[in-house]
């Protein structure tokens, strides 16, 4: 039943095309659409990755995606174009990640639980405020955030990127989980009560183990992101040795200006590639979850 | 013994008053059945005694003890939900263990419990697979499974049949009877459909509106229903309605008009000029009346030939409507004019206000 | 839900507290985060929003200065504010029309869904990332990507598009549309909520296509439309990574691609003025509350609900 739940956004309707299905003329014209289109998408990307293929003097003298001279070379110059390498880079991107995840997959589905099974006074009003939070624009908090934290010792650390997330501080996971919980059949837990469980116990041992394909979601949406995130990291690491991969490729941007794009394209490449990887492994879930949390409210 | 009792139950949302005051007791090993349409509150009973509801007033005892706030899981009660409410991502032993487990009991009891009950239900080859992979006949054995490894002093059906299709519906119906016959537990069970009511309870308490407007045996609720409502409710089809109008009381008789008709029946207790409805069920009138009354003619409307019985709808010559189930099969046709009447003792009388008379 | 209980009825206190603390206790990590991280610090920038604080020295009281100053006289706000607003107003509508054309066309039951679908949806997931603002910079640039093409096609010889300062923006506006992906996706799974029936009923109507589109689809998919256009607006006032990677945190070339937020940085963290960046945020805030209130005030004359 759950698989149900979380398939009907795009499976439900699968049969559906059939009767809205144009001419042979009106297909074969919305396909080359379609093509035309993908190709200019993709071309930007295909063009990154075929660059960084390539030795340097050949980047600019042939718009052909597909190196002549195929080499690694502008990879090895990348990795070890800054003071720093760019694995030691890699490995603050990742371990800041991973802890961003797990921050945000206990705190929120703790929260979502509670804002869905739980009957508690004030619930409607913490709900709302809840809401009112993804609304609010980062930057109101963010000075004071910043002066906190500085206070705390805690800037040049990468605790200000993690503690956070242990709060459930991305309002948008919690939304998501809430979505799906409250697809989850109550029945379960009033079962789980007669069979003597507690509200923890509901929670351990029956809504987090239905609610896998969410908390995948989250849990890759939520690496992806502060994969990306290059703000926070900007404003609260200084030093070269705690740079993540992003803050490393724009320092790079700097340090090599305009004169050596082939290494600049290359760890452009890498820093794409996880997110590339993950979103080749998690397709389905990562556009179940955008469609999810647009299409219920 | 009475092993359930509630006094004076109520259960409120707000203002608006779902349950209200009601008072039952039921004995140790009873089978009993909660029917009513669908909002009587019915289910919400159920779910008050199983502990999933608070209780808004009133007592709730188990036992002689007062559980209004004990934990469900500490009333000695199991129940079954309308959707079996089965864990999707635990095997059926795990299903069946859960609450077990949760209870800290010893592994060995529980293993030997889980196989005992899966024996019983004769489900021990699905032992080891998933809800999803069972049909719902098997899904409903399992959660019959998952109340009986508890030993409950009470089990608690919640319209355990509701989702099956017809066929499966009565085969599992007997087998409810025979695992109450079987395990002697008190159970209560909670339906609309009055077939099921009738075939499985000791006693059945019919609820309308939060209130319970009888509680008997089977036959007593069909023979001698309290009131117009349970007359209608019970039975099928539909018991006969007819407006009558007191004509004349005499000493041990009282007359009645009916569509032209006089009908004199044994004393009633009501004064001339008074309103009443007579009821009368279809199957207990006849067309070869020899004793009893004769109401007044009707003229065929309808017919439905179903074999063994035939269905006559019809109107009488003021224009009230009324159905007759015939034995066997007859030759009537739509214009036709039957002479149809009823034995006196299947005759029911109900006052203004719908309550039984005599 | 308040339940009026007689006393005779009334839990024990500690069964009603019990509920309370599973409760409270499940919420207490985002409640803590809700003060500690959000109102305690939203409170502190409006505090700091009246003072004179910076890295000199402690907060002075000021009144209503900073935001008087940022009405009356500062360029650069007013600049930051036409750039964004610029930004704003062309690439939320662009992406909204690409992102539902697309998803309609793809919604016609033809082959290959699942593969244009994940190729339309890979921008908007990596469309953030520094990577692609280095990509984009190198694209738009004098010897970049787009001349080379422009050249080889039509032998044209374009300028440095992303030094510019008439076209810079547009860069930026283009990347922003790249990234339409994500709301297709949702327009998509609305397209796919709509009842099949309702298109036969309507061609057994004898309803042409175009009038099924704009009589049935659209219509329809006018509460995912508004849902889109919130969530893309509000993203599109945030947007800082692209302006600020491709700008070198400049936002030049002379203030041509000045995003408020990027702005709002230079004031909180180049030049450490905390009250009169507060100030600028709490403008921000107030922007885009009042864009919102907008939009779902006209959502009343617009927004089909079926409800």
């Amino acid at each position: 039943m759950t698989d149900a739940t979380h398939k009907s956004a795009f499976d439900a309707a699968r049969g559906a095309g059939d009767t809205k299905k144009p001419s042979l003329i009106g297909r074969t014209l919305i396909y080359c659409g379609l093509v035309v289109v993908s190709f200019i998408m993709l071309y930007p990307l295909l063009w990154m990755v075929s660059s960084s293929l390539k030795p340097e003097n050949e980047i600019f003298s042939t718009t052909s995606l597909i190196p002549q001279n195929f080499t690694l070379e502008a990879y090895r110059r990348g990795w070890n174009g800054l003071s720093v390498s760019f694995g030691w880079m890699f490995f603050n991107s990742l371990v800041i990640s991973v802890l961003v995840v797990i921050g945000n997959l206990i705190s929120c589905s703790m929260a979502a639980y509670a804002f869905t099974r739980l009957k508690f006074k004030g619930r409607g009003f913490w709900f709302a405020l809840m809401l009112g939070t993804m609304m609010m624009p980062q930057h109101a908090v963010l000075i004071p955030q910043y002066l906190m934290f500085l206070k705390f010792g805690w800037v040049n650390t990468i605790l200000p990127l993690v503690v956070p997330k242990f709060f459930a501080i991305d309002a948008f996971f919690i939304f998501l989980m809430v979505q799906f919980f409250r697809g989850i059949p109550r029945d379960l837990d009033e079962a789980a009560v007669m069979d003597g469980a507690g509200p923890l116990r509901i929670f351990l041992k029956i809504i987090l183990p239905l609610s896998m394909p969410v908390l995948a979601t989250a849990a890759v949406f939520s690496f992806i992101w502060t994969w990306d995130d290059f703000f926070a990291p900007l404003i609260y690491l200084n030093d070269i040795e705690k740079y993540t991969a992003q803050l490393g490729l724009r320092t790079f941007v700097d340090a090599t200006a305009q004169s050596d794009w082939g290494a600049l394209l290359a760890m452009s490449t890498l820093t794409v590639l996880p997110i590339f990887v993950l979103f080749v492994l998690f397709q389905r879930l990562l556009i179940e979850g955008i469609a999810t949390t647009g299409m219920k409210r | 013994m009475t092993t359930l009792a509630l006094n004076k139950i109520e259960k409120r949302y707000g203002a608006t008053e779902v349950i209200r005051g009601v008072d039952l007791k039921i004995d140790s090993g009873e089978f009993i059945v909660f029917v009513g349409p669908s909002g009587c509150g019915k289910s919400t009973l159920l779910r008050m005694i199983a502990g999933l509801e608070p209780i808004s007033g009133g007592e709730l005892q188990i036992g002689g003890e007062r559980v209004n706030h004990k934990a469900a899981s500490e009333r000695g009660i199991a129940m079954v939900f309308q959707s079996y409410a089965l864990y999707p991502h635990m095997s059926v032993y795990k299903n069946m263990s859960f609450g077990l487990e949760t209870a800290k009991m010893p592994t060995a009891e529980i293993d030997a419990r889980v196989r005992q009950a899966a024996e019983i239900l004769q489900i021990t080859q699905l032992l080891d697979r998933k809800p999803k992979q069972l049909s719902g006949g098997q899904r409903q054995r399992v959660a019959i499974g998952r109340a009986i490894v508890r030993d409950p002093k009470i089990f608690l059906f919640d319209e355990p049949l509701s989702n099956l299709d017809a066929e499966l519906r009565v085969q599992t119906r007997v087998e409810i009877a025979k695992l109450h016959a079987d395990i002697g537990a008190t159970m209560i069970y909670v339906t609309h459909d009055q077939v099921e009511a009738m075939t499985l309870a000791d006693r059945i308490v019919v609820l309308r509106a939060g209130e319970i407007e009888q509680f008997g045996t089977p036959l007593e609720i069909y023979n001698k229903p309290a009131n117009k409502f349970v007359a209608g409710f019970i039975g099928s089809p539909k018991m006969n309605f007819f407006d009558v109008t007191v004509t004349r009381q005499q000493a041990g008789t009282t007359t009645l008009g009916l569509a032209g008709t006089n009908i004199v029946v044994p004393k009633i207790d009501t004064t001339v000029d008074a309103k009443l409805c007579l009821g009368i069920r279809p199957e207990h009138i006849t067309n070869d009346a020899k004793d009893g009354v004769a109401l007044a003619d009707l003229t065929v409307t309808h017919v439905e030939h179903l074999g063994g019985q035939t269905i006559v709808y019809g109107r009488m010559a003021d224009g009230q409507s009324i159905n007759v189930t015939l034995d066997g099969q007859r030759t009537v046709h739509p214009k036709d004019t039957l002479k149809v009447g009823a034995t006196l003792d299947n005759c029911h009388f109900f006052d203004a206000a719908g309550q039984r008379l005599g | 839900m308040s339940v009026t209980v007689t006393s005779a009825a009334k839990a024990p206190l500690s069964e009603r507290l019990n509920n309370q603390l599973a409760g409270y206790g499940f919420l207490l990590p985002w409640l803590i985060g809700f003060f500690v991280l959000t109102l305690g610090p939203a409170v502190s920038s409006l505090y700091f929003s009246l003072t004179d604080f910076s890295l000199m020295g402690s907060p002075n009281w000021v009144g209503t200065e900073n935001y008087f100053r940022i009405a009356t006289d500062d360029p650069r706000f007013w600049t930051a504010m036409n750039v964004t607003f610029t930004f704003v107003l062309l690439s939320v509508p662009l992406k909204l029309m690409f992102a539902l054309a697309v998803a309609v066309a793809l919604d016609k039951g033809l082959r290959g869904l699942n593969w244009f679908r994940a190729i339309f949806y890979l921008p908007s997931l990596i469309g953030g990332s520094v990577a692609i603002a280095v990509l984009w910079r190198q694209i738009f640039a004098g010897d970049g990507v787009l001349n080379q093409v422009l050249a080889a096609l039509f032998g044209y010889e374009g300028p440095s598009w992303i030094s510019n300062p008439s076209t810079a923006l547009y860069t930026l506006v283009m990347l922003a549309v790249w990234q339409f992906g994500s709301s297709m996706i949702i327009f998509l799974a609305g397209l796919r909520q709509i009842p099949q029936d309702m298109y036969e009923a309507a061609s057994i109507d004898g309803a042409s296509r175009q009038r099924q589109f704009f009589k049935i689809t659209l219509p329809l998919l006018t509460p995912v439309i508004f849902f889109n256009g919130v969530i893309l607006t509000i993203e599109a006032f945030k947007a800082f990574t692209a302006a600020f990677v491709i700008s070198d945190g400049s936002g030049g070339p002379i203030d041509s691609t000045l995003f408020y937020t990027l702005y709002l940085y230079q004031e909180a963290f180049t030049n450490f003025r905390f009250g009169y960046a507060s100030a600028l945020a709490w403008v921000l805030v107030v922007i885009i509350a009042i864009f919102t209130a907008l939009s779902f005030i006209s959502a009343k004359y617009w927004v089909h609900y079926d409800d």
